[in-house]
């Protein structure tokens, strides 16, 4: 081992010296817990912390690798599911008191892959209640917070996989993605979070927010750290209705080729004048679309459709089909509900089928429309968040058209696209950028992020004063 | 242009549909409710732009048409 702390090492790295036996799964695991239990009382970023199965499945994964076994590059690396994931004989609560008491029996296929392949799970992750309504005080269990100030929001609504990754708890952490909600947190906690194209991972066993926006994806504290963590997981599964039966993408394969000759759009009308867009943000991420450019890539501003068209189809979709899963419950218990999930769930009662139906017919034209822009250009950058994390006390209850995650064009058109931290702002909070691609080239994407992370070296600051002084 | 209806009438709209979805909306959450409902119409106004051929009912119910297009 060299000298930095054993949180700071790569998937990647921290593989290399398990293979070398320079260091064991058990010495990672107890040095994740260590800090979990230090630190994350500030920022509650953990509903349950699993300590008892993480050492156990350490003890597995280092059996394996003293009988010379090797299930893969996750074998004996620390994670974290956000608390959708059903986990077999542990609690999978979706933050809501409605689930406090479920146990499922059976893993998600997420789960059921990291597994196999001699992962290490520490613990299930807050998150905003059911995936939309957060961050709240009214739940069973606290809102997660901004490692880089706990005053302010990580984002949502896989609030505690950003949080966690950030804090070094775990290098990965697992979210989803309905209309932001792990580049979101990746943006305020300055992360990458991918969400990858519709249907390239299984969400089986991943509770439901709105089917046909749905995406399970990870938050890693590198673009590499992402790429292993989407070759572990991505599989055809024929029970997930929305799974593509595709060959699976060479995540690993592209990173390192740098971005010669690469064409990327900018669609700065998007965010450049929007509402609450700061300038600190626009000029990071004109900042990195300059880096880009030296570093051989051809940038250019492009036109699409206008954001708020995305925003609102998006929208009346997510909320449609969120009332949908959950109509009995708000007939029968509404007060169950925490306020803020109330009030975003319960407008899918006032949609019209007419008015999906619309949306509907919308949605192909936008997907269409973005498509089209990118058979002319590789890929996309744009905002993922419109200004650094707010505080607690500045974030609105309902949804509104302002809304400062500026994610939704890719769920609605199911394109893969990650955000991928840019600088910081005065204040000291992570600034941020997102790259998109076209279906099912999250290898381009990651190959952008991973040429823009190397030349612009921002993961090499961590949150651990700002943190330590919080915990203390 | 129509004119958009004032809130007594609004207010009428969300009490029908709320009645219809069987939603007993608890008293101190209405107000704040219905904020987020004006939101909403505001949206679906957004979405009765015209269309153009892309937007053809018969691709609307597929998602590999709908999310992976071409």
């Amino acid at each position: 081992m060299t000298g930095k702390p054993l949180h700071d090492y790569s998937i990647t790295e921290a593989g290399t010296m398990l293979r070398e036996g320079k260091v064991t799964s058990m010495e990672l695991t107890k040095h994740a817990l260590d800090r979990i239990g230090a630190l994350d009382g500030a920022i509650n970023s953990f509903i349950l912390v699993t300590a008892e199965r993480a050492l156990s499945d350490a003890e597995t994964a280092d059996a394996d690798f003293a009988k010379g076994i090797d299930k893969g590059p996750m074998q004996g690396i620390p994670y974290a599911l956000k608390d959708i994931y059903d986990t077999a004989g542990i609690p999978s609560t979706c933050h809501s008191k409605l689930r406090v008491d479920v146990v499922p029996e059976q893993d998600c296929v997420v789960e059921q892959a990291f597994k196999a392949q001699g992962g290490v799970m520490l613990g299930k992750l807050a998150t905003h209640e059911f995936a939309i309504g957060g961050p709240s005080f009214d739940l069973p269990f606290p809102p997660a917070r901004n490692p880089w100030n706990p005053d302010h929001i990580p984002g949502g609504s896989s609030s505690g996989s950003g949080a966690a990754v950030a804090a070094g708890f775990v290098r990965m952490a697992m979210g989803s993605d309905t209309g932001g909600s792990i580049r979101g947190p990746a943006a305020y906690c300055g992360t990458v979070g991918l969400k990858p194209t519709y249907g390239l991972l299984s969400r089986r066993g991943i509770f439901p927010l709105s089917y046909t926006l749905d995406h399970a994806g990870p938050l890693g504290w590198t673009v590499e750290d992402c790429a292993i963590t989407m070759d572990t997981i991505t599989s055809y599964d024929p029970l997930d209705p929305g799974s593509a039966n595709v060959p699976k993408p060479d995540y690993l394969g592209a990173l390192g080729k740098g971005v010669e000759g690469l064409k990327i759009g900018m669609p700065r009308h998007w965010y450049e004048k929007a509402e609450g867009a700061s300038a600190e943000t626009i000029k990071a991420i004109d900042d990195a679309a300059q880096l880009l450019a030296k570093l051989g890539a051809e940038v250019e501003t492009i036109e699409l459709p206008e954001y708020d068209l995305f925003n609102a189809c998006g929208r009346v979709i997510m909320f449609s089909e969120a009332f949908a899963i959950h109509e009995k419950d708000y007939q029968t218990r509404p007060l169950d509900f925490g306020m803020l999930t109330y009030m975003r769930m319960t407008l899918g009662a006032f949609v019209t089928a007419a008015d999906l139906t619309q949306a509907m017919r919308l949605r192909r034209e936008l997907a269409q429309a973005v498509n089209a822009k990118l058979k002319s250009y590789d890929a996309i950058i744009c905002a993922s968040a419109l200004a650094p994390a707010p505080r607690f006390a500045d974030m609105p209850v309902g949804m509104p058209a302002n809304w400062p995650i500026h994610t939704m064009p890719f769920n609605v058109t199911g394109n893969p696209a990650m955000s991928i931290p840019t600088g910081f702002s005065a204040s000291g909070l992570p600034l941020s950028m997102q790259i998109a691609g076209r279906a099912f080239d999250e290898p381009t994407v990651l190959r952008i992020g991973a040429a823009f992370e190397a030349a612009a070296q921002i993961q090499t600051k961590r949150p651990s004063l700002e943190l330590a002084r919080a915990a203390a | 242009m129509a004119t958009p209806p004032d809130d007594t009438a609004l207010m009428q709209e969300f009490d029908v549909f709320a009645a219809r979805a069987g939603l007993d909306i608890p008293a101190d959450r209405k107000d704040k409710l219905f904020l987020g409902f004006k939101d909403l119409r505001q949206m679906l106004a957004l979405i009765r732009q015209p269309r153009t051929a892309a937007a053809e009912p018969a691709g609307v119910y597929s998602l590999e048409t709908i999310t992976r297009s071409v």
